[in-house]
């Protein structure tokens, strides 16, 4: 478009109508100056000597002198030669003039006096990381510390003239390998055979002995995962159906220890068990064009296995590194059913942006496929080879985990050069090499020198000239971690996980067997469902089992499930109910059945819009304390009636539907035994919804992405701990437990908790305060608060 | 810890607070931690030291509240399209000013405080409160990026408590669990990014605020102090001597003592409300919402720096009539109109009202007819449908209406007696004159507490404005 000079100032003041609003640096003129000066004039390209880096090349001008005059755009030259007297003089010199808009944005811009964003530059960022892994030759081995991390890490310190770490001795190495693999307390006996232990391998053999404890790995390591997943059992979004867990998936993924790469490729291209990640928080109503559900995939594919802030640039191209717009919609589009019409700060610009992939030079993603193809394409590149930055960012991720802070930090921030960039780069090619085996290389970081050594002693000024590494950093315990610990010490935690889990290895729960019989349920229902006929939409109907119990007290293991949904009641109290019928439920009481008889009563009720197939399904087991099972399973012994009037009838059996015996019958067996293996694990912190200590201790919202936990106590934080109800209750209860416990004398007891709490034995000085503060022997009152004054040593609240 | 002296100048007490307490947080020293713009912005000179934020929550229906239309009575068979109030105007003390009977004690007040009736909000396109209110207590439309910080972490983070024993951000009368939507409620009530120190302490419970600030129950003053002894010394036992200057152990244990002197402080009383004499508690007892206000009066008096009190959101109940509005209105008028105007009247007696800041708001309006505004897509929430009136639970403002409601203003240097803006006396009622948006608003009130509205951090690099992206302007024409 040409424009004729004469007509500029009638469309100047049309088209800039706001302004009585001040020009925004960032948003309306970075993207004039680098569209159409970028070219000649950043970077290291000086052309007629004027550089417009920054606020000061660009007060410096030209060759010719100085470009602008602050608060002026009259006299300012920059102005004048977007529509100067002689079109010789031109600038840009190619493209004809810039639209009178961004002219008068300019010129407003200089009349405001030039105003810059505080350390904004249009040079490239000093550090690009590297994107294809890289194989490092090690240096020598000093003093026999042979371990590969241990040859860098040495060289590394031997560099910079940074003295070793002292070695970590055996208890304090128990309790943080135990803290850091399965986020729990090294039980006394466990202790003390630990250091009484002569051999010389003993920390090799607790250290795969901790990461062979499936269930504990698992339910420590859900935490980190669920924070940078951001998966929980709460929260928002869960109101309107505009989320989903993915909490089964990922906790059969960790049991299983999953490749990482498979493990990324399912969170990539998801089946319906894994798909709440990818598929991100659907808000109900208008959300804003940088946080649709397409570019929080993009947020949080980059983010979570990248290191990649693609937040800045799915709003504008990144002011901070090299992301551009088009890239984040380049990865928004992967999951996007339609094409995908970049918007820039909230506004369309009209262009269409294709699926496309971050880094080109490894493939690319063919926006023609459908999405599933794309979601797999991009599973591929994730997982290339040759994409060093996925596992560089994981090897950092599970480094900063284990030594407390990453060799790039913050861990999300992977654009920041690492402080040894060999070590990195080690870390991420083995990892590769072990076919990315997360256990197996946590095991290789724990069994170097540079994990077994103490934890840095931190001053305010340690890292005022930047970060070096001098040994590894103390942790404080995640809320998870605390509470756990606190229920270890207590026996507090509560029945019930909230995460709807199986706490053991299926192909275990398979294999053994377990104490079921062979005796299995059958699919009952109404007459509604006798043969030739199928129950109507809707119908609800009951069904009850009666029996009688010889023992008192036995405990009833159930699965359960209803096509399409039930309420069951036994001796009239609610335990279950469920309207999913494809999730079965499992119970364990271990108090409601007693001596006699005893009632189990369903309200079962049909779905659909017609008539369709409906069934109960029920196998359980009643296990007295001592004797054997008896198998209760739903069957012709059942009885049914209708809601309104109660009659009862033997129950009809239903023929088993492929899908139920595909999801329900097969499963049954090992969910049972599931349920009663488990009843014997203390259920973890992990598991259960946020409550409001582990919320006071820094467990996060997980509406967002969270990597980093508050690594410091808050005075708000300080004030539940010291009186809030929650833990006050858990050691109530664990006071009650140990007083119920024989002791030999009250140092005893002091050294239990002590053994148990801190790793360690208490001191004669610490015996004689605790004997001080219970002259008469522990009672309830001064076991709490002992117990209370012990679980506020910052001993005990950081893992160091 | 002597109490706060409130003659001693601000900053004073402010220095004071850091000399004696604060720890730089670790966080700063780990460089993950929101970073201050390294440019320099000139904070404005603040009108007041403390606000309290009267949260209305549910969306209150200013017809039937500050900005009284058209009345008609409940009688069936009247067209709901020809209903504009159903609660009749009364005067105030101010001669411009009408508000609605059953507010009486309010149109009493009047005069000391600014009525603005043209607060604007967004269309969100659905009508979900939490996601409003999140948007009115951060300034920022959810879903973000990053967890955004209530505007009380705001304040905490930016001028810190008045008192170093009372936490900077008190939060009442809100239940967190076990309330519908409570989930999204959490999700700004905190202090976002800033962190924990500087997210709320919350006190659903006015009856029961002491608890959160005493001995834990059934502990005697005697053995809390033996407690903490004991602890000190088993402290002081530690053999690890090597990390007894560990800075962040040092830090971890500065927070430890902070809270100790804080439940032993006299100061804590100020959370006892039964220590109230008998006339004044009864005066402000109308529910747990005006219980909430005299909780708030007495924590301003002994130096909080940000307190909200709310009439709790609970999903269809208080405010959020989906039906039976006007007898649920009338209810709520017996709530709120006692206890705010002794509010105000007893901050004024006790000289606190001109550096006192309060503000009364609700996430948006509510009509008779218009759900959203007018253009707008949001589904129509109302329990009855109908044309006509045909029974009393018919009768009300069911529907929820974004483009006008009402706030009130106190005190902290805004102007008394005034009345901003018009809304139009016809459906739908649109601004006339003067629209005070999201972001202006906030503005006002964060120049109020000597905020400047461009204060911004850095958070993963992104810089995060206690106005959105710092382009709210203070409303002028409020400041006295």
């Amino acid at each position: 478009m040409h424009l004729p000079l004469s007509s500029l100032p009638l469309l100047l003041i049309t088209a800039l109508p706001a302004a009585a609003a001040p020009v925004d640096f960032s948003h309306q003129i970075v993207p004039i100056l680098r569209e159409h000066c970028s070219e000649c004039h950043t970077g290291n390209k000086k052309k007629g000597g004027l550089s417009m880096n920054d606020r000061a090349s660009f007060l410096a001008g030209s060759e010719n002198g100085p470009i602008v005059e602050p608060g002026n755009a009259a006299k300012s030259r920059l102005i004048e030669v977007l529509h100067p007297p002689d079109p010789d003089d031109q600038m840009p010199p190619k493209g004809g003039p810039l639209p009178p808009e961004k002219i008068a944005l300019l010129r407003a811009w200089v009349d405001e006096g030039l105003t810059w964003e505080e350390g904004f530059a249009f040079q490239k960022p000093a550090y690009e990381p590297p994107l294809r892994p890289r194989h490092v030759d090690l240096p020598p081995a000093t003093d026999g510390r042979d371990h590969p991390i241990d040859r860098l890490v040495d060289h590394y310190l031997a560099k910079n003239n940074i003295p070793r770490p002292a070695a970590l001795d055996d208890a304090a190495f128990l309790r943080r390998a135990s803290m850091d693999l399965n986020g729990l307390l090294p039980e006394p006996a466990a202790f003390l055979a630990f250091i009484a232990d002569p051999a010389p391998d003993k920390r090799a053999r607790l250290i795969r002995s901790l990461l062979g404890s499936d269930v504990a790995y698992t339910e420590h390591w859900l935490t980190f995962w669920n924070d940078l997943l951001r998966n929980d059992y709460d929260g928002t979004g869960f109101i309107t159906g505009g989320r989903k867990q993915i909490t089964q998936w990922l906790y059969a993924a960790l049991l299983q220890n999953k490749p990482y790469d498979q493990f990324a490729r399912e969170l990539i291209a998801p089946t319906p068990e894994s798909a709440g990640f990818s598929e991100g928080i659907k808000w109900r109503g208008t959300v804003s064009a940088g946080q649709t559900t397409e570019i929080q995939f993009a947020q949080s594919t980059s983010q979570s296995f990248l290191g990649i802030n693609m937040k800045c640039a799915s709003c504008h191209d990144s002011f901070i590194d090299r992301w551009k717009l088009s890239e984040a919609y380049g990865l928004a589009a992967v999951v996007s059913e339609k094409p995908l019409e970049l918007f820039r700060c909230d506004k369309a610009t009209g262009k269409i942006q294709g699926a496309a992939w971050l880094f080109p030079e490894l493939g690319d993603i063919d926006p023609a496929k459908p999405v599933h193809e794309r979601q797999q394409q991009m599973a591929a590149l994730m997982t290339h080879p040759e994409n060093g930055r996925f596992t560089r960012t994981l090897v950092n991720r599970l480094w900063h985990q284990l030594l407390g802070r990453g060799i790039i930090y913050p861990v999300d921030a992977m654009s920041t050069p690492p402080w040894d960039a060999d070590l990195l780069d080690w870390l991420a090619v083995e990892f590769a090499a072990q076919k990315y085996d997360l256990k197996k290389m946590l095991e290789v970081i724990c069994l170097s020198q540079a994990y077994q050594s103490k934890s840095q002693t931190l001053s305010q000024t340690t890292d005022a000239a930047g970060y070096h590494y001098a040994g590894p950093r103390a942790k404080r315990l995640t809320a998870e971690q605390y509470v756990d610990a606190l229920w270890q010490l207590t026996g507090a935690a509560p029945q019930k996980p909230d995460a709807r889990v199986v706490r053991m290895k299926t192909s275990t729960a398979a294999a053994t067997g377990g104490p079921v019989p062979a005796k299995t349920a059958t699919w009952i229902w109404g007459s509604s469902a006798a043969p030739g006929n199928t129950p109507p939409a809707n119908e609800t109907i009951k069904l009850r089992y009666t029996f009688e119990s010889a023992a008192d007290h036995p405990t009833l293991g159930a699965v359960i499930s209803c096509d399409n949904e039930f309420t069951l009641l036994v001796n009239g109290k609610e335990v279950s109910r469920s309207a999913d019928w494809m999730q079965p439920q499992t119970l364990l009481l271990p108090k409601l059945i007693k001596k006699g008889k005893n009632e189990i009563l369903v309200t079962a009720k049909n779905g659909g819009d017609g008539p369709n197939p409906a069934g109960f399904f029920f196998q359980g087991l009643i296990q007295p304390t001592e004797g054997s099972a008896i198998p209760i399973v739903s069957n012709a012994a059942w009885e049914w009636s209708t809601m309104i009037p109660l009659e009862w009838k033997p129950a009809v059996i239903v023929p088993t539907v492929p899908a139920w015996a595909e999801k329900i019958d097969q499963a049954a067996t090992g969910l049972l035994t599931a349920a009663f293996e488990s009843g014997s694990q203390m259920v973890r912190a992990s598991l259960l919804k946020s409550d409001f200590l582990m919320r006071t201790l820094g467990r996060p919202n997980r509406d967002q992405i969270v990597s980093l936990r508050p690594n410091d106590l808050s005075t708000l934080e300080a004030i539940d701990l010291s009186n809030g109800s929650i833990l006050a209750g858990y050691l109530s209860k664990g006071a009650e437990a140990l007083l119920a416990r024989p002791w030999k004398n009250p140092d005893e007891l002091t050294a239990w908790i002590y053994q148990f709490a801190l790793s360690r034995n208490p001191t004669p000085a610490e015996l004689s305060t605790v004997r001080d503060l219970m002259p008469n022997g522990p009672d309830a009152t001064s076991l709490q608060d002992l117990l209370w004054a012990v679980c506020m040593l910052p001993e005990f609240q950081l893992n160091r | 810890m002597s109490a706060l002296d409130l003659d001693q100048p601000e900053s004073l007490a402010r220095r004071d607070f850091l000399k004696r307490l604060s720890a730089a947080s670790l966080a700063t020293l780990s460089g993950s931690a929101p970073r201050a713009s390294a440019e320099a912005i000139t904070h404005p000179t603040a009108t007041a030291d403390a606000c309290i934020v009267i949260w209305m929550a549910g969306g209150m229906a200013a017809p039937d509240t500050w900005d009284p239309k058209r009345y008609l009575p409940f009688k069936v068979g009247t067209k709901v399209a020809d209903i504009l109030s159903t609660f009749p105007a009364i005067d105030t003390c101010v001669d411009q000013i009408k508000i609605c009977q059953g507010l009486e004690n309010m149109a009493k007040v009047m005069d000391r405080g600014t009525l603005i009736r043209t607060h604007t909000l967004p269309d969100l396109g659905s009508i979900l409160h939490s996601r409003h209110q999140y948007h009115w207590h951060t300034g920022y439309v959810p879903p973000q990026t990053v967890a955004a910080p209530h505007i009380g972490a705001w304040m905490s983070k930016v001028i810190g408590p008045r008192n170093p024993v009372i936490p900077a951000f008190i939060n009442i009368g809100q239940r967190l669990e076990g309330v519908g939507e409570s989930e999204e409620v959490k999700a700004f009530t905190t202090g976002g990014f800033f962190g924990n120190e500087h997210g709320p302490m919350n006190l659903p419970y006015p009856e029961e605020a002491a608890l959160a600030v005493r001995p834990p129950k059934g502990m005697e003053p005697a053995r809390f102090e033996n407690r903490n002894r004991f602890f000190r010394k088993l402290l002081d036992q530690t053999p690890s001597r090597d990390k007894m200057g560990d800075y962040q152990q040092e830090s971890m244990l500065r927070s430890l003592e902070n809270a100790h002197r804080l439940l032993n402080s006299k100061d804590r009383s100020a959370f006892d409300i039964t220590l109230e004499p008998r006339e004044s508690y009864d005066a402000y007892n109308t529910s747990r919402f005006g219980q909430g206000c005299l909780l708030a009066r007495r924590l301003v008096e002994s130096g909080a720096r940000f307190v909200e009190v709310t009439t709790e959101y609970v999903p269809f109940l208080n405010f959020d009539t989906h039906a039976n509005g006007h007898t649920t209105m009338e209810r709520m008028h017996k709530e709120i109109d006692a206890p705010i105007a002794r509010l105000i009247l007893d901050l004024e007696t006790r000289g606190l009202l001109d550096r006192t800041l309060v503000i009364v708001a609700s996430e948006f309006s509510r009509d008779m007819i218009m759900e959203g505004k007018p253009g707008s897509t949001a589904g129509d929430q109302a329990g009855y449908q109908g044309d006509t009136i045909k029974e009393m639970t018919h009768y009300g403002q069911h529907r929820h209406f974004t483009a006008s409601s009402s706030v009130l203003m106190f005190g902290g240097g805004m102007k008394r007696g005034h009345l901003h803006g018009a809304t139009a006396e016809e459906r739908p009622f649109l601004v006339t004159k003067d629209p005070v948006t999201i972001p202006d608003l906030h503005a006002t009130i964060m120049t109020a507490m000597g905020i400047s509205p461009k204060t911004m951090f850095e958070v993963e690099k992104r810089p995060f404005y206690v106005t959105e992206d710092g382009k709210g302007q203070a409303v002028r024409d409020l400041f006295a």
